[in-house]
């Protein structure tokens, strides 16, 4: 092979132009590998698909989940105000994500900055600190946010306020993180260079660092607002509030064209929130 | 008189362990023109930060006007910094922000915090920078962004900035190696300017020595963190040059206009025969 141009030259034979099967083996263990775990994951979820029913399916699905009642998403009847009915609360729900989402922004904003290794490093106590702040954010975010949901249920009751603590929780740590680590993209060239100056270090902020980060920070914000409405409906299936509570009481009725109007519902206005976010994002970068 | 900037075995070692500055001591009088030469990786960008203490010296001292800048601490190094301008390779302007505000950030030393926080710069201020940009030919662009301008334009604006401080001393790092010829000429010769006119010691780091001869009084010379050489350019031959650039090292004449390297560094022996037709410049 190609190593015989190292060896007419007395070079050393670079490890990848070595015996062939010094990178096989490599392959193959790791194919054998997957394989194996896959193997093992079949065996023990001992997948039972013996118990289907397409037909029942079929006629749940077509007969009933398709035919919305769109009384589920209009209707006056038995509700105290407009933001009962299914509508209502679809609105409600959105405006449970802005609110959590405002309120997360409102925490991750100054923690953001004591997480960023471009501002805080240089003196040991900051590097402390930066590194405390960044467990911190990565610690809220691993706890799932059904699960800060459930808390959030235990803390407040069944309702709107759980909800908005489940989403405002977990977002102070995913956009602490993703603030922090914009921060730490950015150019350090200004900041060099307006320390230079002799200005103190929250001038330098000011006038280095803040005007590199707005787009960046705008852009994060309404990809997490995307998220998070996306996920708000799924929040009432654990009692945190929104139509999500409604659909989950409406599926354990085995009422499908309610449920069917109400995930009609959710399914547009996550579309349409995918796509303004998508065009806002880009016509910001 | 002493001399305005005295550097006193100054040595840099990087964490890792790079000696990035070995022992290093120089004293530079007001009004010199000093260019900094050396090959990559020799210690001039170094040397300039540790000067205003951008990068923080292992030992030795830096004395700028009989203050000690190595133990100055908090608001009394901010007051040494300001007196010192610098400009950068990549110009390190805001580049989301206005010329006008680039050039407004080297007067950030002077200024209340409110005045910076509200984005409220002095009327006097605010002449000072018309006046800056004015000078180095800009003013038309005060409000445009500054990555809406070209390399040269933006440097200038770099020099209307640390003007902006009326500095005693200009560090300059490498000014024109991201410039084509005829423009690094032109920004030079602001520096020469401020020099003449303004009386602001320069020390300044290039690549050229075609430039190090036309613009410095006086050239220093660094290899492997030392200095190899310290006195006129024109003290500068073909031995000294082979001793600061090695003994491959070829100089070639440009002039401006002309687009080619100062050096051009022709592989010998075994590396010839790996890659004839490579043509290795140091310095990048
Ligand atoms: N932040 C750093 N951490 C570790 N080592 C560094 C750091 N900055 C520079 N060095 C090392 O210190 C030495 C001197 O670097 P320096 O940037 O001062 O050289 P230079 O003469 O400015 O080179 P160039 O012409 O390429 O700009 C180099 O070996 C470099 O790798
Ligand atoms: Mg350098």
């Amino acid at each position: 092979m190609s190593a015989k141009y190292f060896t007419a030259r007395g070079l050393p034979v670079p490890a990848e132009l070595g015996p062939a099967w010094r990178t096989s083996w490599r392959r193959w263990t790791a194919i054998a590998a997957t394989l194996a775990v896959l193997a093992v994951g079949v065996r023990i979820t001992d997948i039972d698909t013996s118990r289907a029913n397409p037909e029942y399916a079929a006629q749940i699905v077509f007969g009933q989940l398709f035919r919305p009642d769109w009384n589920a998403l209009f209707s006056m009847e038995d509700v105290e105000s407009v933001w009962d009915t299914g509508l209502g609360l679809m609105v409600v729900t959105i405006m449970l994500a802005v609110v959590a989402t405002a309120a997360s922004i409102v925490l991750a904003l100054p923690f953001s900055f004591l997480g960023a290794r471009n501002i805080m490093s240089g003196h040991p106590v900051s590097l402390a600190v930066y590194s405390a702040v960044r467990l911190l954010f990565t610690i809220i975010r691993s706890i799932d946010i059904l699960i800060v949901g459930i808390i959030g249920v235990i803390l407040f009751s069944i309702g709107n306020a759980a909800g908005v603590f489940a989403i405002g929780f977990h977002n102070v740590g995913v956009l602490g993180k993703l603030y922090s680590e914009a921060i730490e993209n950015i150019d350090q060239g200004p900041i060099e260079a307006v320390t230079a100056t002799g200005a103190n270090r929250l001038q330098v902020i000011w006038t280095a660092v803040l005007p590199q980060i707005v787009t960046p920070f705008i852009a994060l914000t309404i990809y997490r607002l995307d998220a998070n409405v996306r996920f708000a409906p799924i929040l009432g299936f654990v009692g945190a509030g929104g139509i999500g509570l409604v659909l989950f009481q409406n599926l354990q009725l085995l009422r499908y064209p309610q449920a069917g109007a109400i995930i009609l519902a959710i399914v547009i206005t996550v579309a349409a929130m995918d796509f303004f976010s998508a065009q806002i994002r880009k016509r910001l970068l | 008189m002493p001399p305005l900037l005295s550097l006193e075995h100054i040595v840099k070692v990087y964490p890792g362990g790079t000696r990035a500055l070995d022992d290093v001591s120089l004293q530079v009088e007001r009004g010199e023109f000093v260019v900094l030469i050396g090959l990559s990786g020799s210690g001039k960008s170094t040397l300039l930060r540790c000067i205003n203490r951008l990068v923080e010296p292992t030992s030795g001292r830096v004395v700028f006007d009989r203050t000690d800048v190595t133990a100055a601490r908090g608001a009394e190094l901010r007051r040494i910094r300001r007196r010192m301008g610098m400009i950068f390779q990549q110009f390190n302007l805001v580049r989301r922000s206005s010329v006008l505000h680039n050039a407004l950030a080297g007067r950030l030393g002077y200024q209340p915090l409110w005045r910076t926080l509200a984005g409220r710069p002095s009327r006097v201020d605010l002449e000072l920078a018309f006046a800056n940009l004015e000078r180095v030919g800009i003013l038309g662009k005060a409000f445009s962004r500054a990555d809406a301008l070209s390399g040269g334009q933006q440097q200038r604006v770099g020099i209307a900035r640390a003007l902006m401080q009326r500095p005693d001393l200009m560090l300059a790092d490498e000014p024109v190696a991201s410039l084509d010829p005829a423009t690094s000429h032109s920004v030079m010769r602001y520096l020469e300017e401020i020099n003449h006119a303004d009386g602001i010691t320069v020390i300044c780091s290039l690549h050229f020595l075609s430039l190090a001869r036309r613009y410095g009084t006086r050239v220093v010379a660094l290899k492997g963190g030392r200095v190899a050489y310290d006195g006129p350019p024109a003290g500068i031959d073909d031995g000294r040059f082979r001793e600061i650039y090695g003994e491959d090292a070829v100089e070639v004449e440009i002039g401006p206009g002309q687009d080619a390297p100062l050096l051009a560094k022709v592989p010998t022996g075994a590396e010839a025969s790996a890659a004839e037709h490579l043509i290795d410049i140091p310095d990048r």
